[in-house]
């Protein structure tokens, strides 16, 4: 019961906006305690699968749940699922601590709640101000505070790092994994997978409303395979030798890139064929550029090899 | 459900709105109450004179003017949690958006009954000295005054709920509030004085509240104080649950 508390199933999801299918029979599931990157390009349909999850949107057809439950049928539903959702839903005259002690009033929270998640996301200082006067980092955290206040285990982010500066993303990924750490079942979107990847185990991608992959984010490196790059005066020597047991791709600045064999067999071939090497490394596959090819952002589907360094 | 109730007047009184709101209420009363005390007697004045029971009866429901203000209120009650988008973290909290139209009826109807009171109590602070300093005979307990007061609390009360109502159904909060003003102030105008359509008059928000406040309208038929109140809880019923129906389900994106 408890382990199947943090599940969110989404499956056959069917949403269609006048002639527009936003989502189209899009089914995953997101196991608890993980922390799952929900990735696709804009207008890949992660706001209105988010919002059907939540209740906010009707589907066309097919079902979400949260615990085996839909949303509205959860006794009180902050306390199971926290949400953030669009950058700003406050009352502009209203005070942060305000805002947040009339929705401890709706869901039977204590009020020093207010005072406690404020804590937690910095905004102590700021709790008697007027949200009308925040940054937008500012009301990223209320609305991450709102979304903490009847700490649930299960939290629902879209978008969060939208609109925050290079020092506010830093603070959202710590804060993150902080929450992933308490064993809470977090689902965050983004249309930048570099925005997560250091925070997510699992993604799922969309993109025009259809599942593109699911999975754990290591497996999404391996499946795109790793590749071996060689730096040697004799290349060809090299390349011969490793010819039908490897794929071979010369790259332009003069090094080898490939794959196939590991970066040990590739070395022992060069010893037993006496290649001088001055470089023999095992390429990182660039998440970025997984989630461009797979989501067809780009056109540079599969030229991993273009890409320098390639730390993820 | 109570939590729900006390939700909104912890929106409500978390904010400045309602005193705003309060005071165009006692703004306009206090205009109404003034006008009618300083022009009585004078020429060409159709308002019945003071010292007659009609003219007193007259003075006080001109207070009932203020509940365009408590309709203001009931309207922003709903239009503004979608213009500032607090919707979403009110519909997240309350899946079931119905109990939230309702709990807003319920608090802004007890809202209504303050500014109601509040208003009264003005206009009689504003009316007994000035009455008797003009040595007019005035009794708030006699000439059928109980009940305009009464009649002048339940319609600010129920201006209030039926903005509520009118704000489920018209979310848009602009579109809302400048509707009902025109509604009020244009088309019921026209309705009670073109012949053939101001027999229905009565029946209209406009007619009924005149009915619920005991309005000088010289050769209006109007429906019982009673009837009127009624007619004007089932309009904001009306619209509130019409626009849990049509409106207020909608998607929120």
């Amino acid at each position: 019961m408890e382990d199947e508390s943090g599940r969110i199933v989404v499956s056959g999801l069917t949403k269609t906006f006048g002639v527009v299918k936003a989502v189209d029979d899009l089914s995953f599931t997101v196991e608890p305690g993980t922390v799952t990157g929900f990735l696709g390009p804009n207008g890949a349909g992660k706001t209105t699968t988010l919002r059907c999850v939540l209740g906010l949107v009707t589907p066309t057809s097919g079902r979400t749940a949260i615990g085996g439950q839909p949303y509205a049928a959860l006794p009180t539903p902050p306390k199971t699922v926290g949400a953030l959702l669009e950058a700003s839903s406050f009352h502009p005259a209203r005070t942060a601590r305000n805002h947040l002690r009339v929705y401890c009033t709706v869901s039977g929270i204590p009020k020093r709640r207010a005072d406690e998640v404020l804590e937690l996301v910095g905004l102590t200082s700021a709790a008697n101000r007027k949200v009308k006067g925040f940054s937008m980092g500012m009301r990223q955290r209320l609305g991450l505070a709102t979304a903490l206040l009847g700490d649930p285990k299960v939290l629902i982010l879209d978008e969060p790092a939208n609109g925050l500066d290079p020092e506010g993303i830093q603070w959202l990924r710590q804060f993150l994994r902080h929450l992933a750490e308490d064993g809470r079942t977090i689902l965050v979107s983004s249309h930048m997978l570099n925005e997560v990847e250091q925070t997510v185990d699992h993604v799922v991608i969309i993109n025009r409303g259809t599942l593109v992959r699911q999975g754990r984010l290591a497996d999404l490196a391996d499946h795109h395979g790793h590749a071996v790059l060689v730096q040697s005066p004799d290349t060809d020597k090299l390349a011969t030798a490793l010819e039908g047991r490897a794929e071979i791709t010369r790259l332009p600045e003069g090094g080898l890139r490939i794959t196939g064999p590991t970066a040990a067999e590739v070395g022992h071939v060069a010893f037993t064929e006496q290649v001088e090497l001055h470089e023999l490394s095992t390429e990182k596959s660039d998440l970025e550029q997984i989630f461009f090819a797979l989501t067809g952002d780009t056109g540079e589907v599969g030229h991993f090899g273009d890409v320098e360094g390639g730390a993820a | 459900m109570t939590r729900l109730v006390q939700a909104e007047f912890g929106k409500l009184f978390s904010t400045k709105l309602w005193l705003w709101l309060l005071l165009g209420a006692f703004g306009l009363t206090a205009l109404a109450v003034s006008l009618t005390i300083g022009f009585n007697g004078q020429p060409n004045n159709p308002t019945p004179l003071l010292s007659t029971p009609e003219g007193q009866r007259n003075l006080f429901s001109s207070a009932g003017a203020s509940s365009i203000f408590a309709l203001i209120l009931g309207i922003i009650a709903v239009t503004g949690e979608f213009r500032h988008q607090t919707v979403t973290p009110t519909f997240l909290a309350t899946p079931h958006r119905g109990r939230v139209v309702i709990a807003k009826l319920a608090g802004y109807s007890v809202t209504g009954v303050g500014y109601g009171l509040a208003t009264i109590a003005l206009a009689i602070a504003i009316a007994l000295p000035w009455t008797s300093a003009k040595g007019i005979d005035l009794s708030l307990s006699d000439n059928g005054i109980p009940a305009v007061l009464v009649g002048v609390a339940a319609s600010v009360a129920v201006y209030s709920l039926l903005g509520v109502g009118v704000g489920a159904l018209v979310r848009n909060q602009i579109a809302a509030v400048v509707g009902a003003l025109v509604y009020l102030f244009v088309v019921e105008g026209i309705v009670s004085a073109v012949p053939v359509i101001r027999d229905y008059y009565k029946w209209f928000p406009g007619g009924a509240n005149a009915a619920l406040t005991g309005t000088f309208q010289p050769g209006a038929d109007l429906l019982e104080p009673w009837q009127g109140g009624l007619l004007l809880v089932g309009y904001g019923l009306l619209f509130a649950g019409l626009g849990t129906w049509l409106t207020v389900r909608r998607d929120v994106t």
